[in-house]
């Protein structure tokens, strides 16, 4: 009785598995290839997997593209699962955590043997992604902060030029604020508003990447100057709030003297302020021209079972056709230096206001900060980051604030 | 003699058969998860490098130096703690649509619209809601001269967690009026009937038959407020990402950016095991509170 | 001839309830309304003060996202899922329900055990439930995206509580008949339990049609992906972009809601059927 029930319903259910079949199949030779929030690109990236296909008989490429948020869940899934994706493209400093994590394979030896691809690269963003001496990811859009300024908030002030100096930064926000309108917006995520204390000598850790050093009078001070200055208005709170809509948004009202970001919010604003043009908006470097990169790398997993054909598609996808084409499509820059070159060009014909932002990108690449080589960036970032927003805040002061995240930063550098 | 031993292996074998099914299930997707949790809590371990036994190491550092654990577990204590409130509106609820109103079917089908949403839309739609520009809740204080500037709720360390907690109440307020209503439907009539013809004032029908006889839909409905604190992983990551600092962070999500942000799966396990616990603990005492056994009514 | 009330004589007055339950359901639709209006609206949504009524109301934000995605595909493996999970979800349910009945010895620590379950949420699964499907061969498939929602605990409760609320007379009465066990429940309990049948089937229905991170980490093929997953896939580049995120919830939501209201009918009959038991 109750046991021809469940026959029954086993049967059912082998019958329903069947329905479901797994949509895996086992090509020849198959690479899995992982995007960070591309999917607007699908056509264009299609046809170049197509073009990379051509020439190889037998080669299937499956394309899976994640958010940003869902991309590490993802991908630590598929690593568990010794699945991972063979080429991944990811922001920033997580692929170093990969990389300290041992997900990646060190691509030193391929780029020795291939010193023209090498050579493609700008020197620089390259090393963004060097761990412990080793390559481990190749530049496939780059970018870092800059200060855009609202020329006609500038004027309005009494000023005509971009500020030189952190004082000058403040000043100028000063002299901005008003009714409706504030003086300086900065992005605040992957540490690109380090360049405010770098410019001021603060250094978050010393050379060795094993002590925490920001807790410094110096340090208090800056803090205390930006605190303050959020609190007047003259620094936008949205700075230490936002993310990226935000942020953006509220420059692109026009309401605010400056906006300290990276060379896609160029793109972004120019969509939601009509007001933007050569006229009202001026692209500078930070004074000192510190600046905080926010780039995209492709690397390998090492768990990957065609290593050469990932190789072969990381080379392809940043070879001088297809980076060129996707520059122009995505309105990037490549790190990718003959593509870089090009794409300014073109450029600077056809929009020079986008042309002076996208200059920024490759001027002194020396100054970049914020972007150091740690093993577990988020896990410092964590001790860091909140302590310092609520130092912004007004939740506490600076010397409390410096001294909680020196303990937290502290910790994660003992474990690693 | 052996007619009663066989109706007793009878009744075993039908219980088990009609059991493991089920427990298949949860063995599969909780219990052996759970294991694996306790299992990589007493070891450091990463997706690729072999286990090392660490003892309580990761305990040590949750309770010893981790303040954002502290912080989390407060705010998921006064998450679960605000449910009572929830219960208690969602049975006046039920009471009401409970009777022969007309258009009751259209109240309890209203009330209930919000539960079926999918949290991360519901994450997305208070957050319009409270939005310091275009949001309703902004739009009304200030035309009713309330306050004069938009308050950033989400964004407030005093408001962000409040307001999560009202998004909350919003989507589970009908699951807790179905839950109750289910309850009341199965209190037979005649129960009251008699007691009316006795006599017996509304208020003490409803303390002597109504609130007895629902003790295990309340105990359901206690138990998913308790589990709120998960299911609203959704709608803290939406709304504010825990933030701000980790005025939102709850227990949930400090587990999820653990091992997804930080990669540290053998933490986030600790964290887990530590959870479970805790909800363990306030589930026996809901237990207790309603009577015990689930709150099943014995006969 | 006036109408005879519906209610008994000398009972409260109907109207201060249904003035209770009118501000209620007025505060709970205000969510709604808003999110709807804010899609349609030409107006600034960002500008302050937003209008109550749409300005210029306009469909472009609806079909953007129509047009960015396959719905008809998504659909269909939600809707395939979906009738999966109810499906064995009932099955699953009312066999655990009705076994927990019984009293057998060991029956507290087997409740226990079921409550214990619920204590652990998916976030912490979600490598182990990875690796657990992928051994069963079933990534990638509906059923490996229904299988964590066969059987929920929360259901079974419902079921067992249903089934408790039978007079044991009844029971017995069929047993002496010489029926089988699940004769017995599909006899005589399950018609008496419609209202519980029909909370399992919302509460099914709404966990698996809402799902959103398991068949996030389960599903690799665009092909495969649930309605969540698709449209969640579309919203644009970086967040919300005016109106265009709020066309996107709605779209989201009216499927659910579809369904929903077009159930909820036997729902109610369920419910209301109950009210008649004597």
């Amino acid at each position: 009785m109750q046991r021809r029930q469940l026959l029954k319903s086993t049967a059912a259910f082998s019958a329903a598995s069947v329905l479901g079949a797994p949509a895996i199949a086992q090509a020849s030779k198959k690479i899995t290839f992982l995007t960070w929030n591309l999917v607007h690109l699908e056509a264009p990236l299609k046809g170049w997997i197509a073009g990379f296909i051509k020439s190889r008989p037998g080669v299937e490429v499956e394309w899976v593209d994640k958010k940003g948020p869902e991309l590490p869940a993802y991908y630590q899934t598929q690593l568990a699962a010794n699945t991972p994706p063979d080429v991944i493209d990811i922001q920033g400093a997580l692929g170093l955590e990969y990389a300290a994590q041992g997900a990646l394979l060190d691509l030193t030896p391929r780029l020795g043997a291939e010193a023209a691809v090498k050579a493609r690269y700008e020197p620089a963003y390259l090393s963004n992604w060097v761990f412990e001496d080793k390559s481990y990811m190749v530049p496939y859009y780059v970018s870092k902060t800059l200060l855009f300024w609202n020329k006609t908030r500038f004027k309005e002030a009494g000023l005509d030029k971009p500020p030189a100096s952190f004082d000058e930064i403040l000043a100028a926000a000063d002299k901005i604020k008003g009714a409706e309108k504030t003086g300086l917006l900065t992005l605040n995520f992957d540490w690109l508003y380090w360049p405010l204390m770098q410019m001021n000598g603060v250094d978050l850790l010393s050379p060795d990447l094993k002590k925490a050093t920001f807790n410094t009078p110096k340090a208090a001070e800056v803090i205390t100057k930006l605190a303050e200055a959020t609190k007047s208005g003259a620094v936008n709170p949205i700075s230490w709030t936002g993310r990226w809509v935000e942020p953006n948004d509220a420059f692109a009202t026009g309401n605010v003297g400056m906006l300290h970001a990276h060379a896609p919010a160029f793109f972004w604003i120019k969509g939601k302020g009509p007001w933007i043009n050569g006229d009202t908006l001026g692209a500078a470097q930070m004074p000192g021209n510190w600046a905080t990169p926010n780039s995209h790398g492709l690397g390998i997993s090492k768990g990957s079972k065609n290593p050469d054909l990932a190789w072969d598609f990381v080379k392809y996808l940043t070879d001088v056709e297809v980076a060129t084409a996707f520059a122009k499509i995505a309105s990037v820059l490549t790190g990718s230096k003959e593509v870089d070159k090009t794409q300014l060009a073109r450029f600077q014909k056809d929009d020079p206001l986008a042309f002076q932002v996208l200059s920024t990108q490759l001027e002194h690449t020396d100054k970049m900060c914020g972007n150091w080589r740690l093993g577990n960036d988020s896990r410092v970032k964590d001790g860091f980051w909140p302590e310092f927003q609520s130092a912004m805040l007004g939740r506490k002061d600076a010397k409390t604030a410096l001294g909680d995240a020196e303990r937290r930063v502290s910790r994660e550098l003992r474990r690693a | 003699m052996s007619w009663f031993r066989r109706k007793r292996t009878r009744e075993a074998a039908l219980v088990v058969c009609f059991l493991l099914p089920s427990l298949a299930i949860f063995f599969l997707y909780r219990i052996l998860p759970l294991g694996w949790n306790a299992w990589l809590s007493v070891h450091a371990w990463s997706p690729l490098k072999a286990a090392q036994f660490i003892g309580l190491e990761h305990y040590e550092e949750m309770l010893l130096d981790d303040d954002v654990f502290w912080q989390a577990l407060a705010n998921t204590l006064i998450f679960i703690a605000c449910s009572p409130l929830a219960i208690a509106a969602a049975l006046g609820i039920a009471l009401l649509v409970n009777s022969d109103l007309r258009g009751a079917a259209v109240y309890r089908t209203i009330v209930f619209l919000s539960y079926p949403l999918m949290t991360v839309a519901v994450g997305i739609i208070w957050r319009w809601l409270y939005d310091e520009r275009g949001g309703f809740i902004n739009y009304v204080l200030r035309s009713s001269r309330l306050i004069d500037q938009p308050v950033k709720f989400l964004q407030s360390f005093d408001w962000a967690l409040p307001c999560v907690i009202l998004a909350d109440f919003w989507q589970v307020l009908g699951f807790y009026m179905i839950i109750l209503l289910t309850g009341l439907q199965s209190i037979p009539q005649h129960l009251y009937e008699a007691a009316r013809v006795d006599g017996v004032p509304a208020s003490a029908r409803f303390l002597r038959i109504t609130l007895p006889l629902l003790r295990p839909s309340i105990f359901l409905c206690i138990v998913v407020g308790i589990l709120n604190s998960f299911t609203s992983f959704d709608l803290i990551y939406v709304m504010t990402n825990g933030g701000p600092g980790h005025a939102t962070e709850l227990l949930i999500t400090y587990i999820y950016k653990a091992g997804f942000g930080q990669t540290r799966f053998d933490y986030a396990a600790a964290l887990t095991v530590v959870q479970f616990l805790l909800l363990v603990v306030l589930t026996v005492i809901a237990n207790r509170l309603s009577g015990g056994n689930a709150g099943s009514l014995e006969r | 001839m006036p109408r005879p009330s519906r209610r008994p004589p000398g009972s409260p007055p109907h109207w201060p309830r249904h003035a209770i339950m009118i501000v209620v359901s007025f505060l709970m639709l205000i969510p709604f309304y808003w999110v709807v209006k804010t899609s349609l609206t030409g107006e600034n949504i960002y500008a302050y003060p937003p209008r109550i009524v749409p300005v210029d109301p306009h469909l472009f934000n609806y079909v953007d996202v129509w047009y960015m995605i396959p719905f008809a595909r998504y659909l269909l493996n939600s809707v395939i899922v979906t009738a999966m999970a109810i499906a064995g979800s009932l099955l699953f349910n009312v066999a655990a329900g009705y076994a927990l009945t019984k009293h057998f010895p060991g029956r507290r620590w087997v409740v226990m055990l079921l409550l214990s379950c619920m204590l652990i949420p998916f976030q912490a699964t979600i490598i182990p439930a990875y690796l657990i499907t992928s051994w069963l061969g079933v990534l990638d498939t509906w059923l490996g995206v229904a299988l964590p929602l066969l059987s929920t605990i929360i259901c079974i409760f419902v079921f067992k509580a249903s089934f408790e609320a039978v007079p044991p007379s009844l029971i017995d009465a069929a047993r002496v008949d010489g029926l089988s066990e699940w004769r017995i429940v599909t006899r005589i309990l399950l018609p008496l339990s419609k209202s519980a049948i029909a909370t399992n089937v919302i509460l099914t229905f709404i966990w698996s049609w809402n799902a959103f991170l398991w068949p996030l980490i389960a599903i690799r093929t665009p092909e495969m992906q649930t309605l969540p997953l698709g449209l969640a896939r579309f919203l644009s580049v970086m967040e919300d972009t005016t109106g265009a995120l709020y066309a996107f919830v709605v779209l989201v939501l009216i499927p659910g809601l579809a369904i929903f209201l077009m159930a909820q009918k036997e729902f109610i009959r369920g419910l209301t059927s109950g009210a008649t038991k004597g």
